[in-house]
């Protein structure tokens, strides 16, 4: 870990991501701290340094380098950039200090994303079998967002099950909570008597007129929050779902889809024999897989030895699709990377722009190697 | 010789002096009324510190006082790992007061933290920004959504006063906070949600880990939980 702090080593890092034709990149250690917080939730606030600059402005060390790297993106202007950084973040984990040595490449602006999903793996790869850590000595999982939304969608499950199935995905503890609580039956709460015969008379109409009268009341009306059709919509919503028998069966294709673990060059089958098993239509994630799959060929990398796993994901919801893992065989993550397409729109890209990338964790590609 | 804190105005510490004087410890007025310090009856064992509520909390967890009666709310936020660093001796049945999660009433699809969760989760797509949440309280809340309840896709408005007011403001969404009767709530057109109590608080005798051995602390804690 020493060794890594010294420049030489630095330098050799540097030299690894410009083989990878990235663009050196470097961002302020100091960094507003609104876009982490915003992007990655409040429980973000916990792990990150906070302080205030003189104006009172909430600022952070940097967390981690994706978000300023895509900010810094977006103040260049450029349609897209290929930037690769190295450096030191800082964030509180529960185990193992709390500064660390991280390297990667943000490949942003690509709009061939199966080319660049490919690419980014590959440069992962490469980079850290650069640095010394042999292919046979660490495993790869690759999930997907996107195919997962898709099961979800194709279910034809209530767009309220589908909002919290899709935020719990990544994290399996939640997911299984989520899953358990939706094998329950819900019951309609105490409405006033006006608002449940609106909903139940399905008189959307009168219903928006109703929570437009409670929300003038209480002088919400201009505050700029939740609006009387948002809040007749997902009543309506609710007491349609509270009319259903809970979906045991499509629960359980859910599950049988979360188990799927299999080597990528046997994704594709699987999939399919899933598919055709429970009767679903995944036709455009199965469509990626197949593309996906060619481009990682043609970069260079052996499907037989990445794993797919279907409940393989990141809570975050700017990451869209492709999600990986580089793992040592104890276990460690050693790099992390994904494509992250909501992300600049987020931060204030003015026009949609896709985005992938990875991050090496230094520290630990230091102890893999060892 | 120990020192026990006491909350220095208002009903809380009318209603502590009285607690006391329950099991039998008349506390003294101080000789200058302005006097921070007091005494009790026959008892030169123990001496009174008036502090303010939330000081309360942070000198009984700094060890600077043996013991100290204060509102759990104010211990589980503003103490870290307060479960491990303190021990609750005593609840003593006033000053009760629930920290809550609370939404507009006319938020009438949302009564749970799962409804809740499902509109956070939705709220950038149709509105551009995170659900807002107005409270003191950092901690609790942090701890609630994100822990107990898988929620992260929220912000928090930090509000240090009027926090029921927030809403029909347009600063936040929905609010956390401290409520006894409900009136202000209701007042502001607010609804706990079914599940949305963080913490049933009320004042309590509490002790650093340590002086929570010590004998006299120890006797005040027998005494004050029998007296119920």
């Amino acid at each position: 870990m020493t060794t890594l702090r010294s420049f030489s080593a630095r330098a050799d890092i540097e030299a690894i991501l410009a083989d990878r034709n990235a663009v050196r990149i470097d961002v302020p250690v100091l960094q507003p701290a609104e876009p982490f917080l915003d992007t990655a939730g409040e429980e973000l606030r916990r792990r990150i340094f906070l302080t205030q600059n003189q104006n009172g402005r909430a600022m952070c060390l940097r967390p981690e380098f994706t978000i300023p790297v895509c900010l810094q993106h977006i103040e260049g202007g450029a349609p897209s950039g290929r930037y690769g950084y190295v450096g030191t973040a800082f964030r509180q984990r529960d185990a193992g200090p709390s500064e660390f040595l991280q390297a990667g490449i943000e490949d942003i602006g690509e709009t061939d994303t199966n080319a660049a999903d490919a690419r980014s793996v590959a440069d992962a790869l490469a980079c850290v079998s650069d640095l010394g850590v042999r292919a046979d000595k660490c495993e790869i999982i690759i999930g997907d967002q996107a195919v997962f939304d898709q099961v979800l969608a194709a279910l034809g499950l209530p767009s309220g099950w589908r909002l919290r199935l899709a935020h719990a995905f990544g994290h399996d503890a939640t997911l299984e909570a989520t899953l358990d609580r939706l094998a329950h039956p819900i019951t309609m709460p105490d409405l006033p008597e006006s608002i449940l015969q609106a909903a139940q008379s399905g008189d959307s109409a009168k219903l928006e007129e109703l929570i437009t009268t409670a929300m003038d009341a209480a002088s919400l009306s201009n505050a700029g929050g939740r609006t009387p059709a948002e809040v007749a919509k997902r009543l309506q919503a609710k007491f349609a779902q509270s009319q259903l028998v809970p979906e045991e069966a499509k629960l359980d294709i859910l599950r049988k889809f979360l188990s799927i673990s299999v080597p990528l060059d046997q994704s594709v089958a699987v999939l399919r024999g899933f598919e055709k098993d429970n009767k679903i239509d995944l036709a455009p994630a199965i469509a990626v897989f197949e593309e996906r799959n060619k481009s990682l060929i043609a970069a260079g990398l052996d499907l037989s030895a990445i794993i797919y796993n279907a409940s393989f994901g990141r809570r975050l919801d700017y990451y869209t699709g492709l999600v990986y893992e580089l793992r040592s065989r104890s276990g460690d993550v050693l790099v992390g990377g994904g494509r992250y397409d909501r992300l600049l729109p987020l931060l204030g890209a003015e026009k949609a722009t896709p985005g992938v990338g990875f991050s090496i964790w230094l520290d630990r590609i230091a102890e893999a190697s060892a | 010789m120990i020192t026990l804190a006491l909350p220095s105005k208002g009903r809380l510490k009318e209603n502590a002096i009285e607690c006391l004087s329950s099991i039998g410890l008349n506390v003294l007025p101080p000789a200058d009324p302005r006097s921070y310090r007091a005494t009790i009856e026959g008892r030169d064992d123990i001496e009174i510190a008036y502090l303010s509520a939330s000081e309360i909390a942070r000198e009984v967890a700094a060890g600077n006082v043996e013991a100290g009666v204060t509102g759990e709310d104010l211990v589980r936020e503003n103490i870290p790992d307060s479960y491990n660093s303190m021990k609750l001796l005593a609840k003593l049945g006033f000053g009760a007061a629930d920290v809550i999660v609370a939404v507009p009433d006319s938020w009438f699809d949302v009564h749970t933290m799962g409804d809740l969760g499902e509109v956070a989760a939705g709220f950038r797509a149709l509105h551009g920004r995170r659900l807002r949440i107005a409270t003191k309280y950092w901690q609790l809340t942090q701890q609630f959504f994100s822990n107990q309840h898988g929620i992260q896709l929220y912000r928090i408005i930090e509000s240090l006063g009027a926090t029921e007011g927030a809403p029909a403001a347009g600063q936040a969404d929905i609010i956390v906070d401290i409520t006894s009767t409900g009136s202000t709530l209701r007042a502001n057109a607010l609804r706990v949600l079914d599940d949305g109590v963080i913490l049933a608080s009320e004042a309590c005798l509490f002790a650093g880990k340590k002086s929570a051995e010590n004998p006299l602390v120890l006797e005040l804690a027998q005494k004050l939980s029998a007296r119920k």
